[in-house]
């Protein structure tokens, strides 16, 4: 019961800003509203990805089960036939492949390319109010919509990425648009954010997001969409993301 | 003529104390030209053997055209697929001059142990092929030390091991791997596996319980693939710099990690390291008949093999220039010692010259004498060279050469064809160097000659 009155409060503080809150911005708040709507659900939320990529005029595509809890991630493949069962597991910022039968896990990076332009922590790195210390660099409308402009930086170095800047819109504190950049500053990737799923928190339903279009800034032209589907809140036992569970 | 060689040897046995001293001279400095060019040799043979047959360049690398310069970025486009291979090996085996050849496949990726990963460079090989080259008898002359696992056998040796890999010893070091497969106890190896405790000492200590080690990688096409591996033998690479990320793995496991059957090049091993050159357009352009689209590229390009190509150009110039400097000492040594001689010896001539002989022959019995001189010269100065190289490679003397993991044995392996060389180089510089002596004092009339006070 508590829990459902302090979602509903976030909740709400989330869709109706006031005027004081703008005056100072809580940017720590506004990037955990962002979270949230990402797919970053403290409890669990279990939801489909397909992945679809192209690059040098080839397109490939993957599905992926993702089941999440907080900090930590289970990615399973569903397709192409030949990486069915293959699983991803994000343990904090740890993250594992699994494959059947192999017998031990093997530690890859956030960074590294899952599929075209995504890499191995957008389908579930979630977390950008943990892992990135955030400043407001401004505000700038997106399409026409208000929104915070927000500097990351990252606050480790086995987050997907070193630095970004993030539009946030001012009325429902989602998530529009990120360009991705080096650590020395240089863009290399932009990314927008679409919404249309419906997700019921508390009871309540809450537009949540259906597609991550990520594209190269260096000209290739090569771009990945991540479409979320059928996204459903629910808790899972933290046995869920044991590794020694998961290998088994 | 006989008589006149016979008159030069008895002459050399006048004045023995200023004859010893020259030919000691030129001994010495023959003897110190075979040994740096003892010394050129080996390293030479180290650098191509290790190039050739370590790093499995083979004398000729064979690539998709293309393929060198951009196979790395795109494998899938610049690989020789499977019926390309058939092509190229039905070429290859119809040449006599070709010893054997061998397929490989090259990539990258990460290695891991169930606790962390690190990252790799892998070269997928035929296990037979392998060890062919690695037990090949140039080799076993060369390069003995980085030819044999630090740890382990060869690949080959393990066909019933799933998964046989070889680490380089860094990379071992650094998994926590100090184990190898035959070090591992049998009711160990086939233990369920059970993932170590990462955060405890204890548990990163498990890690050389086992020899198992995972390879992941991405697949040509995009996707995230990894295999399993048992670590057969741990190695030292040719060079110090990739010691800490060399994986070697059948060509079947990497090509099951990449999820391909093509290769990324040929090495093809020469009966003959001279023939190179010569047979690097012969095959090319067989093979491009053929209908395959190749570049055939030598070991000693620098593309293929930067650090042989990179060190031979310095390494001839150093020993050239020394070779240079002996040279001249021993040019030197000769017109002095021959100077003296004419200068004590005038009169001597001026007498040959009166009882018939003409100044050709007087030149030539000078020349004789500085020929015998150098000849035996030479005899004594090869003894003492191979004397010293034999203490010197009995000594087993060791040296780290730069860029090279651990030690390997400093050797001084003049070759019967150097040998030759030099003294076919020695024995007509010192005879013009005696020429350019006598040549003025032969050229003087007979009373000049009789009148000297030199002698």
């Amino acid at each position: 019961m508590l829990l459902a009155i302090t979602a509903l409060l976030t909740l709400g503080a989330a869709q109706a800003p006031t005027p004081a809150a703008s005056a100072t911005v809580d940017v720590v708040q506004i990037l955990r509203d962002s979270d949230r709507l990402r797919g970053g659900l403290k409890d669990g939320i279990t939801w489909s990805i397909d992945v679809e990529s192209t690059e040098d005029g080839v397109t490939t595509k993957a599905s992926y089960l993702v089941r999440s809890r907080g900090d930590d991630a289970l990615a399973e493949t569903l397709a192409p036939p030949r990486s069915k069962g293959e699983k991803m597991l994000f343990n904090d910022r740890t993250l594992w492949f699994l494959k059947p039968g192999l017998k031990k896990p093997v530690s890859i990076s956030a960074r590294q390319k899952l599929s075209g332009q995504a890499a191995n922590g957008d389908i579930a790195s979630t977390n950008y109010a943990r892992d990135y210390d955030a400043t407001l660099a401004g505000e700038d409308p997106v399409d026409g919509v208000p929104c915070w402009r927000l500097e990351l930086k990252a606050k480790a170095g086995n987050v997907t990425y070193d630095r970004i800047r993030y539009w946030v819109a001012k009325d429902q504190r989602r998530a529009l648009k990120a360009e991705f950049l080096t650590v020395s500053g240089e863009l290399f990737k932009t990314a927008t954010f679409a919404y249309g799923n419906v997700v019921t928190l508390a009871g309540a339903p809450v537009d949540f997001i259906k597609a991550m279009t990520i594209k190269d800034a260096m000209g290739s032209g090569a771009s990945s969409v991540l479409r979320f589907g059928s996204p459903k809140s629910e808790a899972h036992a933290p046995s869920v993301f044991n590794v020694n569970n998961v290998v088994r | 003529m006989n008589h006149a060689w016979q008159l030069a040897l008895k002459n050399l046995r006048r004045n023995r104390r200023r004859n010893v001293a020259t030919a000691v001279s030129i001994a010495l400095g023959f003897g110190g030209l075979v040994l740096i060019g003892g010394y050129a040799v080996r390293v030479e043979r180290f650098l191509r053997t290790n190039t050739v047959y370590l790093q499995q360049t083979g004398h000729l690398s064979i690539y998709k055209e293309g393929g060198l310069e951009r196979g790395t970025a795109q494998p899938a486009t610049y690989a020789l697929s499977a019926e390309e291979q058939q092509v190229i090996a039905t070429v290859l085996s119809a040449r006599p001059e070709v010893e054997f050849f061998g397929r490989h496949l090259v990539g990258m990726g990460l290695a891991g142990n169930g606790c962390t990963t690190l990252p790799f460079a892998a070269l997928g090989v035929e296990p037979g092929v392998q060890a062919r080259a690695l037990t090949h008898p140039e080799v076993l002359l060369a390069s003995p030390e980085l030819s044999r696992p630090v740890k382990g056998e060869l690949i080959a040796r393990y066909p019933a091991v799933e998964g046989a890999v070889a680490l380089s010893a860094g990379l071992a070091e650094l998994l926590g791997k100090t184990r190898v497969h035959d070090e591992v106890p049998a009711a160990a190896a086939q233990a369920e596996v059970v993932l170590p405790d990462c955060t405890t000492k204890e548990g990163r200590g498990a890690l050389a319980h086992d020899a198992n080690v995972q390879l992941a990688g991405l697949t040509w096409s995009g996707s995230m693939s990894a295999v399993d591996t048992e670590v057969v033998n741990v190695f030292h690479t040719p060079l110090a710099e990739t010691d800490d990320g060399t994986v070697v793995a059948s060509l079947q496991t990497l090509q099951s990690l990449y999820d391909t059957d093509a290769i990324s090049y040929l090495s093809v091993y020469l009966r003959d390291a001279r023939d190179t050159s010569r047979m690097r357009g012969i095959i090319e352009d067989a093979i491009r008949a053929a209908g395959v689209p190749v570049r055939a590229y030598t070991f000693d390009d620098e593309r293929v093999g930067p650090y042989y190509a990179g060190t031979m150009p310095f390494l001839s110039s150093l020993v050239g220039f020394i070779g240079l400097l002996v040279a001249a000492v021993v040019v030197l040594s000769i017109v002095n010692a021959m100077t003296l001689s004419i200068l004590e010896r005038t009169r001597e001539l001026g007498m040959l010259r009166a009882l018939g002989f003409n100044r050709r022959q007087v030149l030539g019995l000078c020349l004789r004498e500085a020929a015998l001189l150098t000849a035996l010269a030479v005899g004594v100065g090869l003894l003492i060279a191979l004397c010293v190289a034999a203490m010197v490679n009995n000594g087993n003397v060791r040296f780290s050469p730069p860029g090279v993991p651990g030690t390997i044995q400093f050797m001084l392996t003049p070759t019967p064809a150097l040998c030759a060389a030099l003294a076919a180089f020695i024995v007509p510089l010192s005879v013009a160097a005696a020429w350019l002596a006598v040549r003025r004092t032969t050229r003087a009339g007979i009373v000049s000659l009789l009148s000297s006070h030199s002698s």
